[in-house]
């Protein structure tokens, strides 16, 4: 029941996201078939216009846009000439994910890892030492950190391929340039919250009962100190997972991230909606699923609605 | 005491996790791999994605840059950059000049067809087709019947396209057309292989599914990040190809596609980011092209205070273009003093050379003529002036010259204003502007493609400016076939419009390169992306 009622607002969430960007999208003033070279007849322009059904009135495009939308079909694109909304997606999504997924592993295992040696070191030189880098990782921009990365990694020291897609060596300098952020946060996230949970009564009990630190740390340490931090990783991962415009322009990677900037600049309508529901539809399904993972680290969490 | 021993192990194992891992990854990395030792290749940037890869589609210089080296039409620019016949065995010219028959050679497409007249009258009456939404189009508009066909007035059955036979193709022109050569080796002429579109209406999309005609085909295309294509061992023409592969990359940022080129990942780039221009201009891998277009602010005629003439002229003359080149653009472009910018060759020398310079930097004489023209319309104080342009950084710094160089100069203070670039266009084409900057290129190397900008019916002309006898001009120098006589009409056409002034010219363009030294007998047209075919790798 619970899980019914939660993909009813998923996809009444989506709905709503749909028409304010097209209401949104259509009160920006510019033609897409605008250009420099305006040579185009007004009669061809009406076919152009028509193919893509701008020649008919607004609720009427809405109404067929919603139509395609329910067969999940997202429109032809006005910019490319050969590939359609569903298409510039499905080619482009795979670098996207696979550079978001590898930056989400690296942001967590190191994030996690850094935040807790920093909380059992508490005040310590390794303490200063992990939230001064977090302070930076936070800090630096990733425009400036990936031409800094480029120019050592990849120029200097020949490591790594400056740009472009194709290989995994290409895939190591983006992750990390876009993993340091939230790296930086996570650890800071992940150091308050060790150093709350290990305050606790329960962990004294645990230390006094002379169990093994190790344990102590793992299983009740960390385990607690979690719940907090996975709040935060499903809004990242979803941003992650979706591609950054700033990244892949940097590293001329094959994704998705441009799109989102460029179909408004270029007034691609059907690329603008298409994008803003692919996004939604990603950040609601992570949302949906750290909601289930928190049951699954805490067990006195409950999936119920309210109410119930 | 036992028990921070034990943290502090803990916390040592953690740190080992922490250092181990990414070493580990490091030392699995071997770099970035360097095969194809002496094979003739070469790795370039596009900079985007070819936004169409259907010569009856394609719109801008990525897509023709790629489009160029893997199609041919009936005539094609040599080494040299000279027109010269291509696919054209034979051609006959009636003697009225308005009938072309020509005799095809015997060549093949990529999949082996042979290429024939009816691909050629197919693809042509495909561009006029309004269904297909051609924006060039209009090139063919000097076809009799092509114009009403393509705006629905007329039946494709009047289109003067006629395949004779398999070996002969007929056009019929409106009236006689001097630089029907130079059209018939643009893009848009080529022509494509009927079974092949009629058969999949996406064949343009993929590397698989395209079939071309030209010295290469294409082997990959991976959408956004780079695309390949192969010479072809079929092609006619082969003997005369150096260059086996090429690559192009779609790199975006200008730091980032400039780092490759330093790394070797790319061989040749164009437009340097503009902070490195002044240090690698010494450097042996450097080159400037002139390149074929304008960069101009448009005036408003019905807006004051560009109502009046002298105003114009003053504008034109109160600024400092020298300065703007070398100290604010800085990538090399020229001062421009006319409309059409260099590069066309006339039965007497270079276009722009044989006109000259229309007007001087005169700061006196400008603001003499501001004093003149402010006693003609009785105004007191000049009505305020806002400068327009489409947001980016380039265009606000040369905005912000203008503006200070007027101010100095002319003692007229202007504001500034920018847009976002389809919302200026939106502005600019209602005419709300005073001035505002606009960019012009040519896409055949010939007068007639950059005047025609100003013509009164053009939708390009945003400054209400009209001039019968500028029209008529060029009207007439379409129909004459004497290359001579067609330039003197350009050259008074162009006179017309620089005593008008309806805009001010700034610069002409330019293309910067970085090329690898080991290549040799690139091409570098004023009007496109380099010619690759040509080229040899040492």
């Amino acid at each position: 029941m619970y899980i019914f009622k939660r993909v009813l607002t998923m996809i009444l969430t989506i709905w709503v996201i749909t028409t304010l960007t097209f209401i949104i999208m259509h009160s920006i003033p510019g033609d897409p078939f605008a250009s420099d070279a305006d040579v185009l007849p007004e009669e061809v322009l009406e076919n152009m216009r028509a193919k893509f059904n701008l020649d008919e009135p607004l609720p009427m495009q809405y109404i067929l846009y919603l139509k395609n939308l329910v067969q999940f079909d997202l429109g032809p694109s006005i910019q490319s000439e050969t590939r359609d909304v569903n298409t510039l997606i499905a080619d482009g999504f795979p670098a996207s994910a696979i550079l978001g997924l590898q930056s989400l592993v690296i942001a967590l295992v190191f994030g996690l890892l850094l935040g807790i040696i920093a909380a059992l070191n508490h005040n310590g030189i390794l303490d200063y030492a992990a939230m001064a880098f977090a302070i930076i990782g936070i800090s630096i921009p990733s425009f400036i950190l990936a031409p800094l990365l480029i120019n050592y990694f990849a120029v200097k020291w020949g490591m790594f391929p400056v740009a472009s897609w194709g290989t995994w060596q290409h895939t190591i300098l983006p992750s990390v340039a876009l993993a340091t952020a939230p790296l930086a946060i996570v650890a800071r996230f992940m150091r308050s919250s060790m150093l709350d949970v290990m305050n606790q009564n329960y962990i004294k009990t645990a230390d006094a009962k002379g169990l093994a630190i190790t344990g102590i740390v793992i299983k009740h340490g960390v385990r607690n100190a979690l719940i907090p931090v996975i709040s935060f990783i499903g809004p990242l991962a979803a941003f992650l997972l979706t591609g950054t415009f700033v990244i892949e322009k940097i590293f001329a990677i094959p994704g998705i991230g441009k799109y989102f900037v460029d179909s408004i600049f270029n007034r691609d309508f059907p690329v603008i909606l298409g994008t803003t529901i692919f996004f939604s539809t990603i950040l609601i399904v992570t949302l949906f699923l750290v909601d289930i993972s928190y049951r699954i680290v805490d067990p006195r969490i409950k999936l119920t609605s309210r109410g119930e | 005491m036992k028990e921070e021993k034990r943290m502090k192990k803990l916390i040592y194992s953690l740190i080992m996790v922490l250092t181990v891992v990414p070493f580990l990854a490091a030392c699995g990395g071997e770099g970035a791999s360097g095969d194809g030792e002496g094979k003739q290749e070469i790795t370039v940037n596009a900079m985007s994605e070819p936004p169409s890869m259907d010569p009856a589609l394609a719109t801008d210089t990525t897509s023709g840059w790629v489009l160029d080296h893997l199609f041919e039409g009936l005539y094609r620019k040599n080494k040299n950059g000279e027109i010269e016949p291509a696919l054209a065995e034979k051609t006959e010219v009636s003697e009225d000049n308005t009938t072309y028959t020509f005799t095809l050679k015997d060549a093949e497409w990529s999949n082996g067809d042979p290429i024939t007249a009816g691909d050629f009258e197919y693809a042509w009456k495909r561009v006029l087709n309004p269904e297909t939404g051609s924006s060039f189009a209009f090139y063919m508009y000097y076809i009799s019947g092509a114009e009403a066909y393509n705006k629905g007035d007329g039946p494709v059955e009047d289109v003067g396209i006629t395949a004779v036979d398999d070996k002969t193709l007929k056009v019929e022109l409106n009236a006689p057309t001097g630089f029907i050569e130079k059209l018939l080796s643009f893009w848009t002429f080529y022509p494509v292989n009927q079974s092949v579109v009629e058969g999949d209406e996406n064949w343009s999309a993929e590397a698989d599914s395209i079939v071309s005609n030209g010295a290469y085909e294409m082997t990959s295309w991976k959408h956004d990040n780079e695309l390949t294509i192969e010479k072809r061992a079929s092609y006619w023409d082969e003997d005369s190809i150096n260059m086996e592969k090429i690559t192009w990359k779609m790199v975006n940022d200008a730091t980032t596609y400039y780092q490759m080129y330093k790394s070797g990942e790319l061989d040749m780039i164009h437009t340097l980011p503009i902070d490195v221009i002044s240090s690698e201009k010494e450097s042996d891998d450097f080159k400037i092209t002139p390149y074929f277009g304008t960069y101009m602010y448009m005036f408003n005629v019905d807006k004051e205070p560009f109502t009046n003439e002298k105003v114009r002229k003053a504008f034109a003359m109160a600024i400092d273009r020298e300065s703007i080149t070398e100290d604010i653009s800085q990538a090399g472009e020229t001062p421009a003093y006319g409309f059409v910018p260099e590069g066309v060759d006339t039965p007497n020398g270079d276009f722009r050379e044989q006109s000259g310079e229309y007007f001087e930097e005169d700061f006196d004489k400008a603001k003499q003529l501001i004093e003149e023209a402010k006693k003609e319309e009785g105004w007191s104080e000049l009505p305020s002036v806002e400068l327009m342009y489409n947001t980016s950084d380039n265009h606000k710094k040369i905005a912000e010259g203008v503006q200070e160089m007027l101010k100095q100069n002319l003692g007229v203070n202007v504001t500034l204003n920018n847009q976002e670039w389809k919302t200026y266009l939106d502005t600019t084409k209602q005419g709300n502007f005073q001035m505002a900057r606009m960019g012009w290129i040519g896409v055949y190397v010939d007068p007639t493609p950059i005047l025609e900008y100003y013509l009164g019916d053009s939708p390009n002309n945003r400054t209400n400016w009209v001039n019968e006898e500028y029209d008529s001009l060029i009207a007439e120098s379409k129909m004459v076939q004497d290359e001579e006589k067609r330039m003197e009409l350009l050259h008074k056409a162009e006179d017309v419009l620089m005593e008008d002034m309806p805009f001010m010219p700034v610069y002409h363009y330019s293309q910067n390169f970085l090329t690898s030294e080991a290549y040799k007998g690139i091409v570098y047209p004023v009007n496109r992306y380099p010619d690759l075919r040509y080229a040899e790798k040492k």
